[in-house]
């Protein structure tokens, strides 16, 4: 077999495999957005039915028991609050680092420890040392310190990702014209790299309201909503489950697209060619 | 020159918030952990002995230890059907697709879904996987079989085969990163040298992918070892993994069980970690 044949039924082959998980991937994402719009005799699985917006009524006028409404305003004003800190806390950081300050050997691993250590053991360390020191847990104070040592190192390595790339002749150039340093970051640096805060800034939002592992532990009785969704399907699995998972996942949805146009219009700001 | 001098206090200070944070919320309960599994008596209180106790009786129990097997067991599954999935599925996004449209369309269809929520997608298995689920459903339609295969929900099988799902873009995607950055020019070398597209694939690509490789099993291998709510979701608390041990001591209020549980899944990952990091350097990835 010539080589040229060889590499194209490779090829072939390799786009099989591709195309084939991206259906494994997104068929159970499908089906789970057909069936929430099941009759309201449909079961967990098919037949549907008939096709009806039921089980989205219920999910509506649902009773305290199983409201989530409480739970997602919950989670977004806890995504926004973690979305905002790492902005913060990641630019600065990273702008440390830059500084390569005594330590920051030492500095990056400690952030990095944070993506490496699973949800499990910093919800259920956290959670100890708050009933050592007697504070009782709840969503807006615990889980969020635990959410943003979570979304944080990623917003940091975003950010230092942009700053391996940024030009620092560019900075140079505004300091030789007499800039003062908090001048050239203000004017210069950040506009330049400000593509990259609205990744870290997508980071918070979205690793945060997703949240599951660090919320069980740290948020007490007033519940987010991937603590009240596995509360639910403890109870009872019914296609309402499968509406709210829509609904979020067309949330998430909505959340990438407004932060990939803030990306998009920013970069063409920066670079208007 | 540039807007923070090397060295200065105030790139110290500006990392003191970051770093306060992480040790607050990560260090100090992490090594709590470790301190609350060698507590020995019955009160929570930091006065209480400290003893080997804890450990010694974990470890007389068979069934522990089998399930420190079988999680690593699992693990290992999935490293082996991420990674070749994952360097198929690389190899063909970078080398194989030429028009730029559709390579940036292929990979937002792979990233999107790591945007959503994982809970999600684990439930949305549920559908699949039961007795008269969508996989049975097919199987029987397509005549495969006449029965209901009862193998997917509440097994492992089914808790992998979602796992692969959720995980396979783990490992897929710091090969993406370094296939990209081979030049050119490297394969043209040795093609006009004569190898066979095997060889330089052996010799020349694979090499310098061996990073994002390792990178990618470890993402796998932590995620799949901290990992116990797809096991809760999709095994039905049939099943559990070192992770759903700690969970389940937890809510059962024994502490100090759950705390040698976390302890033991702690070593376990940090082993992990650190065989990777002596292979590859991870700061090095993002400069150019």
């Amino acid at each position: 077999m010539h080589w040229k044949t060889r590499s194209r039924l490779t090829g072939w082959i390799l786009g099989t495999v591709t195309v084939g998980f991206l259906l494994y991937q997104w068929l159970p994402i499908f089906v789970l957005g057909l069936l929430s719009f099941s009759g309201p005799t449909g079961g967990t699985t098919f037949p549907m039915n008939g096709v009806s917006l039921h089980w989205y009524r219920e999910l509506w006028d649902a009773s305290i028991m199983n409201d989530f409404k409480p739970p997602v305003l919950r989670s977004f004003l806890l995504a926004l609050a973690c979305s905002a800190t790492t902005v913060v806390l990641s630019v600065t950081a990273a702008q440390a680092v830059r500084g390569q300050f005594r330590g920051h050997n030492l500095f990056f691993y400690l952030l990095l420890l944070g993506i490496m250590a699973p949800g499990i053991l910093v919800g259920f360390g956290f959670a100890l040392m708050m009933r050592l020191l007697g504070v009782d847990p709840s969503w807006d104070t615990t889980a969020y310190i635990t959410h943003v040592s979570w979304t944080l190192p990623f917003g940091f390595l975003t950010m230092l990702a942009v700053f391996n790339r940024f030009d620092p002749k560019l900075e140079e150039a505004a300091l030789t014209l007499g800039a003062s340093r908090v001048t050239a970051f203000r004017r210069i640096t950040l506009p330049i790299v400000l593509p990259g805060v609205i990744g870290a800034g997508l980071f918070g939002f979205s690793l945060s309201y997703d949240e599951y592992p660090r919320s069980l532990f740290t948020t007490g009785a007033d519940l987010t909503l991937p603590l009240a969704v596995m509360a639910q399907l403890d109870r009872q699995l019914t296609p309402e489950l499968y509406a709210i998972g829509t609904t979020t996942t067309l949330f998430s949805f909505l959340a990438i697209g407004v932060f990939t146009f803030a990306f998009w219009t920013l970069r063409r700001r920066v670079q208007p060619r | 020159m540039s807007t923070i001098r090397h060295r200065s206090a105030a790139a110290f200070w500006l990392a003191v918030p970051a770093g306060t944070w992480m040790l607050a919320a990560v260090v100090v309960p992490t090594l709590l952990i470790v301190w609350v599994s060698f507590w020995g008596g019955r009160a929570f209180s930091a006065s209480s002995p400290l003893t080997f106790d804890n450990y010694a009786r974990f470890f007389a129990n068979a069934a522990y230890l089998r399930l420190i097997g079988q999680t690593f067991l699992q693990a290992a599954t999935l490293m082996l059907i991420c990674g070749t999935l994952g360097y198929c599925i690389a190899y063909f996004l970078v080398c194989k697709v030429r028009d730029a449209r559709w390579r940036t369309a292929l990979f937002l269809a792979f990233i999107i879904p790591f945007w959503t929520s994982t809970l999600i997608r684990a439930i949305a298995w549920v559908p699949f996987l039961g007795t008269n689920g969508v996989i049975n459903q097919a199987l029987m339609a397509t005549g495969l079989t006449e029965r209901p295969i009862e193998v997917f929900l509440y097994s492992m099988t089914g808790v992998t085969m979602a796992q692969v799902s959720l995980y396979t873009m783990l490992a897929a995607g710091p090969v993406v990163y370094m296939l990209a950055s081979i030049p050119p020019a490297l394969r043209e070398a040795a093609m006009t040298l004569k190898a066979a597209p095997v060889t330089v694939f052996r010799r020349i690509v694979f090499p310098l992918t061996l990073p994002g490789v390792v990178i990618g099993q470890v993402l796998v291998f932590l995620n799949v070892m901290a990992d116990f709510a797809t096991v809760a979701t999709i095994g039905g608390n049939k099943f559990a993994l070192l992770g759903n041990l700690v969970l389940n001591f937890y809510e059962g209020s024994q502490l100090r069980f759950a705390a040698v549980a976390a302890v033991l899944l702690m070593g376990c990952m940090l082993a992990g970690v650190v065989l990777a990091l002596r292979v590859v350097d991870i700061r090095r990835l993002g400069a150019r």
